[in-house]
């Protein structure tokens, strides 16, 4: 199972919601097309991420699993997650 | 020959039920800031009611009272218009008065530092045959699927001020 591209709706509404978590030096539709972009890249790769992870979990977990576990990864590997495990 | 001044806090706009600003308060490090945030991707509308106190002639200058959310660059565009009623003259149905034709104002994001506050103009000149004393209606908008309009995220509306003369 996969999951689907964004509609175009969906798109807007992570446009919105993420110019307002971030200050970037470019212009809305510069930011929109990093959303695109992103969104695509996902459609393009998660058939290679879900191949990558190993048996059992890649069986044993369900998509959502397998996205939320890639997005932790990914955030604390830019700093972005703290767990109860750093004390604080 | 005199000028009059009406100031409106942004806390004071209204809403129709859809496309609307939200309402938001940030604690500040010294001081609360309340406002309107006006989406950059859809646009969405305010207004704010007022009587047209010794309106003499002329048009309106409308001044916007504003800073940007997140960004640091880009333009935005904001747009004005306003519909005016004279109470026992006029026969048109007030919840049926449309608005006379909008008006804008493109803004650039001063940057170098994030969320400084930013000031500009609209010169209203469609002024709905405005009159002296007139229930009058000033609609606001963020004009945010126009091409001119680049600045990310949203753009914090804190106050507008409007002045005219009184003869």
């Amino acid at each position: 199972m996969a999951v689907a591209v964004l509609s175009d709706e969906e798109r807007r509404r992570v446009w919105a919601h993420m110019m307002r978590q971030a200050a970037v030096p470019v212009i809305k539709s510069e930011f929109r097309a990093a959303v695109d972009a992103t969104d695509a890249w996902i459609d393009a790769n998660q058939a290679s991420f879900n191949s990558g992870l190993p048996q059992p979990f890649r069986g044993a977990a369900d998509i959502q699993t397998k996205t939320l576990l890639f997005c932790l990864v990914a955030m604390r590997r830019a700093g972005l997650l703290h767990t109860a495990e750093d004390g604080r | 020959m005199g000028v009059v001044y009406q100031h409106f806090d942004s806390d004071i706009f209204q809403f129709r039920s859809t496309t609307f600003p939200q309402y938001v308060k940030t604690d500040g490090t010294y001081n609360p800031i309340t406002a309107l945030a006006y989406d950059a991707t859809t646009e969405e509308m305010a207004y704010v009611r007022f009587r047209a106190v010794n309106y003499g002639s002329g048009n309106i200058t409308c001044n916007i009272g504003w800073y940007p959310d997140t960004a640091v660059s880009g333009d935005i565009i904001w747009g004005v218009s306003l519909s005016a009623m004279t109470p026992n003259t006029d026969v048109t149905d007030v919840e049926t008065k449309n608005f006379a034709t909008e008006q804008t104002v493109t803004d650039t994001v001063l940057g170098t530092v994030g969320q400084r506050p930013h000031e500009c103009t609209v010169v209203i000149s469609n002024l709905d045959s405005i009159a002296s004393s007139d229930w009058a209606w000033l609609r606001v908008s963020r004009k945010a699927a126009a091409g001119g309009d680049t600045m990310t995220g949203d753009g914090w509306l804190v106050m507008v001020d409007i002045s005219y003369s009184d003869t």
